[in-house]
């Protein structure tokens, strides 16, 4: 098969699985669902190593799409290191939580079991077309798709308000984004006459600064919203209300990263337009900052883990943003599997529980569900940057190399935000495994004897932990230039190389930051937040710094008021009014004249002789005149 | 005032014309008075018939056909309407016992 066919193959299973699944495979018994739902995803797997191990490259065009004057859109996939990159990720990680969802999902009905995985499946195909497309377009396409499954999944218990709610959020928030995407687009079109990444790309180095910033800022908005930074990251935590291999799969392994791979694939344009590239680091870091302190007091675990989702993927923005590309991906990757991990070892204690997901409630799992709260551990340590989880060799490549950078006093700016956020993030993560795992159980825990879970969600679990733990041994170059950089050496084709290279320092500031986020980790055990102690603060982290209510404030009460108006002031008296009264005049016109259908065949005939009578009269006068 | 050669009399044209207005206004006083739909449809006929009468008078005076081909035009279409006016009857009278057209005013306003 040659890599042209393989290319298109791995969308092209996924939106089979789903259009199989829709159609038909609800209504056959569940073990159709069982092997095709996550069947399909591994079959795009295999190609996808297909294509890694064949070390393929190229820009397949299939056919045009639309022609029409200077505006050629074709539509072809762009293999190079960094799609094959990201389709790993998607497919790997994308595989084990549709295979676990076989077994989270099982007390679901039939039907309903059915569409969670065609859903599913949607969700990968969009995803899979959003980092193989090859030009604008496309990227658009995927990029909506991504935003309507997650849209779909987030609200998969529609019998839920609060899930319908969330869904909704997401999906405005989405679109805010991809009018962002759009007009980028168009900017880019307008000024570079080039729709194709290759086309643009050429066309880069010839092209007017400031439009380049124009178009990067706005593409940069769509990057925000649908990787939940700041100020459009308000979807995110709401966005646990879907199921937990959703809130894995979609809301931390895959589909917020679409920001940080945008901007990746964008880098020719990045590089040139400074202003926009500060942007996204200085998003990043804050964002960073900002989701990890409102993650010290939530008390619902998969909003923890959103939170310190956001956090991480600006870490990524951070890295990307600063220029450190690879370094983004290596932590896009690493993230990838212990926050997948996270989640599926919180979906399990989730499922034991009856669907109860406050931490609070917990407590004592240790003894109880050993595995699952070991693979939890591992999940935590990596989080929180310990030796020699995967973890560890991202965070503090991505930190030390905004340490390190030279002549830039904004990389040292984030860097120090980003290492404040790690510190936080120690105390956070310590704080969700000591109060779900450790001590004795609450009296308030829903389950005495909380049940195992299976080996179709355990066995997933377990291949992440190993992923977790071993991962960072494909780059250990937080250690210095000692060691391996595979993530490095194989994105350098695609993103560019590493631009500049740490020293000593940043080892010792890695290892030192390590140390004392490790710290923060189990002081956890024993101290009580700070911001217990400071009411004030406790409140504005608990009502995550007022910004529901803001946006509330500045955006959904006057739209709520100019409608209520229009309602009021225009639909009611002026438009309704119109219709409502042409309806009543008619209304009034037919019954007076109705009053002339009496019935009575003579009355008829009468009228009718009548007026031949009259039309005769008329004649005869007009003739003798 | 022309006259008609009718078998070999002189008859004054008037005289048909007259005797079609007279036929005509007892049609159409019948379809006026009478309630029977039956005598009412006969009615009809008459007040056509008187109309054709008309047409033939006006036709044998004026030497021309055309008057003659009406009147067998109307005498066809009389026949085809008296069918479908008797087919209505028909049916009305199978589902009710309708003597007079004044039971028949359903579709009053």
């Amino acid at each position: 098969m040659t890599n042209q066919t393989l290319a298109l193959l791995i969308l092209l299973f996924p939106v089979a699985g789903a259009i199989l699944l829709a159609g038909r495979g609800w209504r056959l018994p569940r073990i159709f669902t069982v092997i095709i739902g996550p069947g399909v995803v591994w079959a795009s797997f295999v190609c996808v190593l297909a294509l890694f191990s064949g070390k393929a490259h190229g820009d397949f065009t299939y056919w045009s799409w639309i022609k029409s004057g200077s505006l050629d859109v074709p539509f072809n996939l762009l293999i190079d290191n960094l799609s094959i990159f990201m389709c790993l990720v998607i497919t790997g990680v994308g595989g084990l939580i549709v295979t676990y969802s076989v077994g989270y999902m099982e007390r679901e009905d039939d039907p309903s079991y059915a569409r969670f995985f065609v859903y599913m499946d949607i969700f990968i195909f969009s995803m899979l077309l959003l980092v193989l497309a090859g030009n604008f377009i496309f990227l658009i396409v995927g990029w909506a798709m991504v935003g309507l499954s997650s849209y779909l999944l987030i609200g998969f218990w529609y019998q839920r308000h609060s899930a319908v709610v969330a869904a909704r959020k997401a999906f405005v928030m989405n679109v805010i984004g991809d009018v962002g995407m759009i007009l980028g687009t168009l900017v880019l079109f307008v000024n570079l006459h080039a729709i194709t990444y290759a086309g643009v790309f050429k066309a880069v180095p010839h092209t007017d600064n400031g439009n380049l910033e124009l178009a990067a800022c706005l593409l940069l908005v769509g990057a925000v919203a649908k990787s939940a930074q700041l100020p459009l990251h308000t979807w995110l935590p709401d966005a646990m209300e879907g199921p937990t291999p959703v809130s894995a799969l979609i809301h931390a392994a895959t589909m917020v990263t679409a920001g940080v791979y945008l901007v990746g694939r964008m880098y020719p344009i990045y590089d040139v337009a400074v202003y926009a590239h500060g942007a996204v680091a200085i998003i990043g870091a804050v964002t960073a900052l900002f989701a990890a302190t409102i993650a010290i007091v939530q008390t619902d675990i998969k909003r923890v883990l959103a939170y310190s989702t956001m956090s991480q993927i600006g870490y990524m923005f951070l890295a990307v943003g600063i220029g450190a590309y690879a370094a983004g991906f290596f932590h896009l990757l690493s993230h990838a599997f212990f926050k997948a991990l996270l989640f599926m070892a919180a979906g399990n204690v989730i499922h034991a529980m009856h669907d109860e997901q406050d931490m609070r409630k917990y407590g004592g799992l240790w003894g109880q569900m050993r595995p699952t709260s070991i693979s939890f551990l591992v999940g935590s340590l990596s989080l929180v940057g310990v030796i020699p989880f995967v973890g560890f060799f991202s965070k503090e490549q991505v930190l030390g190399l905004a340490f390190s950078k030279p002549n830039d006093s904004l990389a040292l700016i984030v860097w120090i935000i980003g290492a404040a956020t790690a510190l936080i993030t120690g105390f956070y993560t310590g704080r969700m495994w000591w109060m779900s795992f450790w001590g004795k159980p609450s009296p308030q825990r829903p389950v005495e004897h909380p049940h195992a879970p299976g080996l179709v969600m355990m066995v997933p679990v377990g291949i992440l932990a190993v992923l977790a733990t071993v991962g960072g041994l494909l780059q250990t170059r937080a250690f210095g230039s000692f060691g391996p950089s595979l993530v490095n050496d194989f994105l350098a084709p695609a993103v560019g190389p590493l631009r500049w290279e740490g020293d000593w320092s940043e080892v010792v500031i890695g290892l030192s930051t390590m140390v004392l986020a490790t710290a923060l980790f189990l002081a956890a055990m024993r101290i009580r937040p700070w911001t217990a102690y400071v009411p004030w603060a406790q409140r504005l982290l608990e009502r995550k710094y007022y910004f529901d209510e803001i946006y509330d404030a500045a955006f959904v009460r006057p739209m709520d008021a100019v409608a209520g108006f229009a309602l009021r002031g225009i639909e009611e008296p002026v438009i309704d009014a119109a219709v409502v009264d042409t309806g009543l005049l008619a209304r009034a016109g037919a019954a007076s004249l109705s009053l002339t259908q009496s019935g009575y065949f003579r009355n008829y005939v009468l009228v009718f002789v009548g007026g031949a009578v009259v039309a005769a009269v008329i004649l005869l006068l007009r003739a003798s005149s | 005032m022309s006259t008609l050669n009718i078998g070999g009399s002189q008859i004054d044209t008037s005289w048909f014309l007259l005797l079609s207005a007279v036929l005509f206004i007892l049609g159409t006083t019948g379809v006026l008075v009478r309630r029977n739909p039956l005598v009412i449809l006969i009615s009809i006929e008459l007040m056509m018939n008187a109309a054709n009468l008309a047409l033939v008078a006006f036709s044998r005076q004026l030497q021309n056909m055309d008057g003659q081909l009406f009147a067998l035009m109307s005498m066809t279409v009389a026949a085809a309407e008296a069918v479908v006016g008797l087919a209505i009857l028909v049916d009305i009278f199978r589902t009710r016992d309708a003597e007079d057209v004044d039971d028949l005013s359903e579709l009053r306003g």
